[in-house]
């Protein structure tokens, strides 16, 4: 490590120098003659259940060394400066096909085989950086009939979000928009919006589905102002796109204080007891909640609703009065565990806060006890922070309760930059409420674990999760010094945003010193292995490698990632998600990289894994996401073994 | 007193200069290559051109002063040196191998200066 680390100073010298698993019947009786109806993928997740795990076995840690690439194709939607992309898409297959979309509302249907395109629909609806979330898009979804007209058309259909509010529903078999679904193909989702319709909703995340129904969240800007649209979530009727039910975590004598509290990650479905569970967000504005002291238990919660009628089952918040946007942000992971002779159906809720939260998915409560813990209270005029969050302390969290401490090296080269920093800012650990002069926010808003979630191993209860050590500094800003400052602008540099309406604005800096190197220790980014059965933690180790201007830095740094792994069963981690735009298969037992691969960009979400015509497939998207590096592409790529 | 020694040494690292170059470029152009448009390409590029440049004027201007003849020397040492770490740190073995060669040439070039300093020492000696 000093080596490495002096090696770089070097460098430096040198410039001088110059899956169906679960599913119900209906999905399995879509397949064609070509697939293995066990290995599909046909839902971002993996399945419904997102558990991202895949039966196959032709790709063994004994030959994944030999994987090639099989095919890749460039859609073209890439691009950077105000419109620029972040496509963080896990392709499906099902119904002998691949489908994905694209961050400007596009839909590419290819063959499994070869990636030769079938048919290509264009939603459009892509929009700039300073519009709600710019251009995006995390997939499509998929619905087939379970009693198929014969001979009729949008009997399977694909499902794509705009960030315009617009959901498309075409024919999955001819990419031809399905006339019955709302106005020619197009439900006007945005235009539901009930109250203080600040910006159109951003429909990133596709639907889940539970039998004739689509649940539906979406993305909003939950730190511009302070009274915003509420984060309603949808059920919609799969075949006509009528609007079926609304849940809203916001209660309606709040709206006028706040607003958002939406759904913007994964929804999990339990196809056995139609609940569908809802990873809520945190209210508006993010970083000051002075104006919205009421109690609100289904913000910043995981909330199970009936996924026919949107009727609440149960809720648990897991973050009381959020002021840091650490929003529950991954579809829960479903899984039935057996602990002391019993089966429990379970979820896990692994969040931003870097918790391992495992509930009874039936009743809500804990499997592994959650606890009250005491936290900092607020110094800011008018703030009255949680004074106890709930806390999981086993299994394990995955990030500890303080920051790593202030980069040797990095203080070094930066001349003390670092420390004297540290030094001026409040930290005292998980849950330092924001503050004017600063705080450590630790875990930041990437996390803890990111919108992938895990993957999960439903056989032996074997759970994989990537997550962040990344502390960033949060200040609020008294209104009147915000306006000399930035005037009456919404957003502006340094990580400023208004909070308009409310007593302060915010800024989010990155604890970066002058060269751009990270303040604190590495490592920056994990990948963990637990066994859910016992709550034991099986192995962790940093994950990825940062790239800097090309340079690799040590592997026991790891890396910040964005995205998730997948499992298989044959016992291989599959996972992008680094910064350093490599794909890599990771040996289930003990966690050792067995084969890497560099992509065009950093796979920021989890591949899909299917077999078709007897072939295992890995395929990533290497979209990038400018939150990780600048490089971005629009590459789909497929891995599989050689003939 | 001038330089005069054999100019092996020197051509070894204008070919390892070019080779440097070469696959800095490739990198640069080449998504596959993990290195597509970064800096640190760039980088090992220039610093192969400084040492081309460098070893073109050992191979070329047989009639170097001492100064310049130690300062193209220690130049080109630490050109190979680092150019060496950063070829680590972007993982191209290439880069690093194609070091490796200039860093023979290197070697070859001193010793054959320093053989050519004991002949002409000699031959003042004889003179005497």
């Amino acid at each position: 490590m000093k080596i490495k680390a002096l090696a770089l100073i070097l460098v430096g010298a040198a410039a001088t120098a110059g899956a169906l698993f679960l599913l119900p019947a209906n999905h399995a009786t879509a397949q064609g003659p070509d697939n293995d109806a066990a290995q599909v993928w046909d839902a971002f997740g993996g399945n419904q259940q997102a558990q991202k795990y895949s039966t196959a076995t032709q790709i063994t840690p004994e030959n994944v060394g030999n994987l090639k690439k099989a095919w890749d194709i460039h859609t073209g939607d890439v691009s950077s400066g105000p419109h620029e992309t972040t496509w963080g898409a896990t392709p499906l297959f099902v119904n002998n096909t691949v489908y994905v979309g694209t961050p400007k509302g596009r839909v590419f249907a290819v063959e499994p085989d070869t990636g030769k395109q079938k048919w290509i629909y264009a939603a459009g609806g892509a929009n700039g950086k300073g519009e709600n979330q710019g251009s995006k898009n995390r997939g499509v979804a998929y619905w087939a009939a379970s009693a198929p007209a014969a001979g009729q058309p949008c009997q399977k259909m694909i499902y794509i979000g705009t960030q315009t509010g617009e959901l498309h529903g075409v024919d999955a078999d001819t990419g031809k928009p399905c006339a019955g679904f709302g106005k020619n193909g197009v439900v006007d989702v945005d235009a539901w919006t009930t109250a203080n319709h600040k910006w159109k909703v951003g429909l990133i995340q596709p639907p889940a589905v539970y039998k004739d129904t689509l649940i539906l969240g979406w993305a909003g800007l939950d730190w511009v102002y302070k009274v915003e649209n509420p984060g309603t979530v949808y059920g919609i009727d799969a075949r006509t796109g009528a609007l079926k039910w609304t849940f809203n975590a916001i209660p309606q004598e709040e709206q006028n204080q706040t607003g958002t509290a939406n759904v913007w990650a994964g929804i999990s479905v339990d196809p056995e007891t139609g609940l569908a569970f809802l990873p809520t967000s945190s209210p508006s504005p993010n970083y000051y909640g002075g104006d919205r002291l009421k109690e609100m238990p289904y913000v910043t919660a995981t909330v199970a609703v009936n996924a026919e009628t949107g009727e609440v089952k149960w809720a648990r918040q897991l973050v009381h009065h959020d002021i840091w946007d650490v929003d529950i942000n991954s579809a829960p992971t479903l899984v039935d565990l057996h602990k002391n002779g019993q089966t429990i159906p379970a979820l896990v809720q692994a969040n931003k806060m870097g918790l391992m939260v495992v509930l009874n998915r039936n009743t809500g409560e804990p499997v592994y006890p959650i606890v009250e813990k005491a936290y900092p209270a607020s110094d800011v005029k008018g703030e009255v922070a949680s004074r106890t969050q709930p806390f999981v302390p086993y299994p394990e969290p995955l990030v500890p309760e303080m920051m790593p401490p202030v980069s040797t090296l990095a203080d070094v080269v930066s001349f003390g930059q670092c420390s004297r920093w540290k030094a001026r800012i409040r930290d005292e650990g998980r849950y330092t409420p924001p503050s004017i002069r600063g705080s450590i926010s630790w875990p930041a808003t990437v996390g803890g674990v990111e919108w992938g979630g895990g993957a999960v191993d439903p056989t032996t209860g074997t759970y994989v999760v990537n997550s962040d050590m990344v502390p960033q500094i949060y200040s609020l800003i008294p209104r009147d010094e915000a306006k000399k400052m930035y005037g009456d602008a919404q957003r502006g540099e340094n990580g400023y945003s208004a909070q308009e309406g409310s007593a302060y604005a915010f800024r989010l800096e990155n604890f970066l010193n002058m060269w751009g190197m990270p303040c604190w220790a590495p490592p920056y980014g994990l990948l963990s292995s637990y066994d859910l059965n016992t709550g034991k933690l099986l192995w962790r180790k940093p994950f990825g490698q940062v790239q800097k201007w090309g340079f690799y830095m040590p592997e026991s740094w790891g890396s910040v990632t964005i995205g998730a792994p997948v499992i298989t069963k044959s016992g291989l981690v599959f996972i992008g998600a680094s910064m350093d735009s490599r794909v890599r298969a990771i040996d289930l037992k003990t966690g050792n990289v067995l084969w890497k691969h560099i992509v065009d960009a950093p796979a920021v979400a989890q591949p899909a894994v299917y077999t078709y015509k007897g072939k295992q497939y890995v395929v990533f998207v290497a979209g990038g996401n400018g939150i990780l590096t600048p490089r971005l592409s629009d590459q789909l790529v497929a891995f599989a073994l050689p003939n | 007193m001038t330089s005069r020694h054999s100019t092996r040494g020197a051509w070894l690292i204008i070919l390892a200069s070019l080779i440097v170059m070469a696959i800095c470029v490739y990198d640069y152009y080449t998504p596959e290559t993990g290195l597509i448009g970064t800096g640190g390409t760039i980088l090992v590029a220039v610093a192969g051109l400084l040492m081309l440049l460098a070893a073109l004027v050992v191979a070329k201007v047989p009639n170097r002063s001492c100064l310049l003849q130690n300062f193209l020397v220690v130049s080109i040492l630490l050109d190979i040196i680092g150019s060496s770490v950063a070829g680590y740190f972007l993982e191209s073995p290439v880069i690093m191998a194609a070091e490796a060669l200039a860093l023979i040439g290197w070697l070859m070039n001193v010793i054959g200066d320093a053989a050519d300093r004991s002949v002409e020492i000699d031959e003042v000696e004889d003179e005497d």
